[in-house]
């Protein structure tokens, strides 16, 4: 009897026996000269029980959002769980140090199944993995312009505890960030001047500044307000009559945002006081405004 | 971490890159790069934690990395904060490489010829500690989502609910009781940190907590334990009463027709004559008891402790059977922890 994301995610009672087997199966396989120790293979299991009890596929019910391995066909879902099996088995060995060849060996040369074979990707290219590391990670947050706008607004955000900006200001400036300083500092010197005096406790104040960029990076009505202020600059459209820019809702949307997440970011940008939106169909920027976000948000 | 982020090959805007494909150092998104790691790894958990993962960020992973395969053009600013999570999150991006590799093998034409037509397997076959392990996933996962609520001020208490009710309902199919402590470890303490599970209510130290001994095992001194307490005078079988055990005190949980009820006995000269507050902090996790008052965290015996140190008073009604064997391990889960208290 075949299993499928979704027997595992509504009747576990039903399925967990079957998955467990699948599971167990794959890893006696895999684990080569390692398949005769129990601990080993429970291990192996486990981690990928575990993996699908974190991603909400195991049991959750409704309470967790489909993703995109619910969406997986049930042959691919099974790639899926088979892959998962050796990418822990293959780790495994590893941690004994065992050599290659040995497991390899083990494997019948003409098995059917000679996908089944660790070594056939033993070695994964990891280079084929966008941020492989979390440096990488942090140089596309540095340099992608999207993201960098993210950050700007979470910079710009610390103006209302001024010590704290300054601290982090001071800290762009010593690592040389200078095209990101000169852009914040546009901004800033349009609504508030900034300190110049020498800051006092500036590490204490640094702290709390990277605390609140951490959950301020992190959050998603920023990071929709982020990309429905880039939206706005983009596709406003001049009413002559009123000197005023309009847009409406579905225009925002653009196929990849639901209604909902747009208001969430329109919200975000009211309470930020970048803009007037009381729930209208219909965005209504002054002039003022528009620049003001084309001054932070523009795509350039 | 120099040269960690000189293997970077990305070619966005503001980059400039030498022959070798490596990023220019000149260049000030590399020091910007290394100053944002900085502020994310901030975000790692302490050493003792080092297990820790984020359930919010951890379950957008398959989203962002269908979305890296199809090469959505919009990918990363769509998960922009998981990005930036990922940079400081050791936990979220070794599961985000994990998963990357898995996902990008089963979208491989060729990898969906897997035979999945065969697949059998039954409760009786599975490993009784395969069931633990599973269980205390289900409760890690929600130990999880109360960090995750207290960090993002979320409410994540249903589903923090509902996965401890799994737990259970899954961990009643064993028949070794120790098997099923063991699955239920950490239980709970875990519902008791979330608050509105049982509507705490400003209560004084217990002066007994009961955890029920374990008499469904049939090997080893789980067993022996069980049948020491297994009075002639009482009489009773195994199946028909949960044994109840608080240091030396005993006492048993007994059904007659839909009602529970509890016995305690020998409770120390101070108590005779006192009306007693029954706490049963797990009585909410699960609907099919229907508590006296109302509320499992504040059951009024309807006697006072007798002059010999007894005590009888019913706890609820329901439709579980002791007498079943897998609604009395529900029964009994129910009753992982009894604390006792004089009413003030």
């Amino acid at each position: 009897m075949p299993f499928t994301a979704h027997d595992l995610r509504y009747h576990i009672e039903q399925s967990f026996p079957v998955l467990y087997a699948y599971l167990q199966q794959r890893a006696r396989r895999y684990l080569g000269p390692l398949k005769f120790d129990a601990f080993e293979m429970d291990l192996v299991v486990e981690h990928v029980i575990e993996q699908l009890v974190r991603l909400g596929i195991l049991g959750s019910g409704d309470h967790v959002p489909e993703n995109a391995l619910d969406r997986l066909s049930p042959a691919q879902f099974y790639a899926f769980l088979n892959h998962s099996i050796r990418n822990k088995s293959i780790d495994r060995l590893r941690k004994h140090r065992l050599p290659v060849s040995t497991f390899a060996e083990l494997e019948a040369p003409a098995d059917a199944e000679s996908e089944d074979d660790p070594l056939n990707d033993v070695i994964e290219p990891i280079w084929g993995v966008p941020f492989a590391t979390p440096e990488e990670a942090a140089l596309e947050a540095a340099s992608r312009e999207e993201l960098r706008t993210l950050l700007k607004h979470c910079i710009e955000a610390l103006r209302a505890a001024p010590h704290q900006l300054q601290a982090v200001l001071q800290e762009l400036e010593d690592l040389g960030a200078s095209e990101l300083l000169a852009d914040i500092r546009k901004v800033l010197a349009q609504s508030n001047p900034l300190e110049s005096d020498p800051l006092e406790h500036a590490s204490q104040h640094k702290d709390h500044a990277h605390k609140k960029l951490r959950y301020c990076l992190q959050k998603g009505s920023t990071n929709l307000a982020v990309m429905v202020a880039l939206r706005l600059t983009q596709y406003g459209e001049h009413l002559t009559s009123s000197k005023e820019v309009v847009v409406d809702l579905h225009t925002l949307t653009q196929n990849d945002l639901s209604e909902r997440e747009v208001k969430t970011g329109l919200k975000q940008l009211a309470a930020e006081d970048l803009l007037d939106w009381h729930g209208e169909e219909v965005v209504r920027l002054t002039d003022a405004q528009k620049k003001r976000l084309e001054r932070f948000y523009m795509d350039e | 971490m120099v040269a960690q982020f000189e293997r970077g090959t990305h070619t966005g805007k503001g980059h400039s890159m030498n022959e070798r494909g490596q990023i220019d150092p000149r260049n000030e998104n590399l020091p910007l790069a290394r100053w944002l790691q900085e502020v994310m790894a901030a975000s790692a958990p302490p050493e003792n934690e080092n297990n820790e993962f984020h359930p919010y960020f951890y379950q957008q992973l398959p989203d962002f990395i269908m979305a890296l395969l199809e090469q959505q053009p919009r990918a990363t600013l769509h998960f922009a904060p998981l990005l930036y999570h990922l940079i400081g999150c050791t936990a979220c991006h070794s599961a985000y490489l994990d998963l990357y590799s898995a996902m990008r093998a089963a979208l491989q034409p060729d990898e969906v010829q897997l035979n999945i037509g065969q697949r059998t397997g039954s409760w009786e076959a599975t490993p009784v500690r395969m069931v633990v392990q599973l269980c205390q996933s289900f409760i890690r996962q929600a130990e999880a989502l109360y960090r995750q609520s207290r960090r993002d001020h979320t409410n994540e208490s249903i589903q923090a609910r509902f996965l401890l009710q799994q737990a259970l309902r899954i961990s009643a199919r064993m028949t070794q009781s120790n098997m099923r402590t063991r699955a239920l470890h950490d239980l709970v303490r875990i519902a008791s940190l979330f608050d509105d599970f049982g509507e705490p209510m400003q209560q004084g130290p217990a002066v007994h907590s009961y955890s029920p001994v374990l008499a469904g095992g049939s090997h080893g001194r789980a067993m022996r334990r069980a049948e020491t307490i297994m009075r002639p005078t009482a009489n009773p079988s195994a199946q028909d009463a949960i044994y109840l055990q608080s240091n030396l005190l005993e006492g048993r949980i007994m059904q007659q027709g839909d009602t529970l009820e509890l016995f305690l006995q020998d409770l120390d000269k101070t108590l005779h004559g006192h009306y007693l507050t029954i706490s049963v902090p797990l009585g909410s996790l699960i609907e099919p008891i229907r508590w006296v008052g109302g509320n499992p965290r504040t059951i009024h015996s309807i006697a006072p402790v007798d002059e010999h140190g007894m005590l009888n008073t019913p706890l609820g009604r329901t439709e579980l059977r002791l007498g079943n064997p897998e609604e009395r391990n529900l029964l009994e889960a129910t009753f992982l922890l009894l604390e006792v208290r004089t009413i003030a």
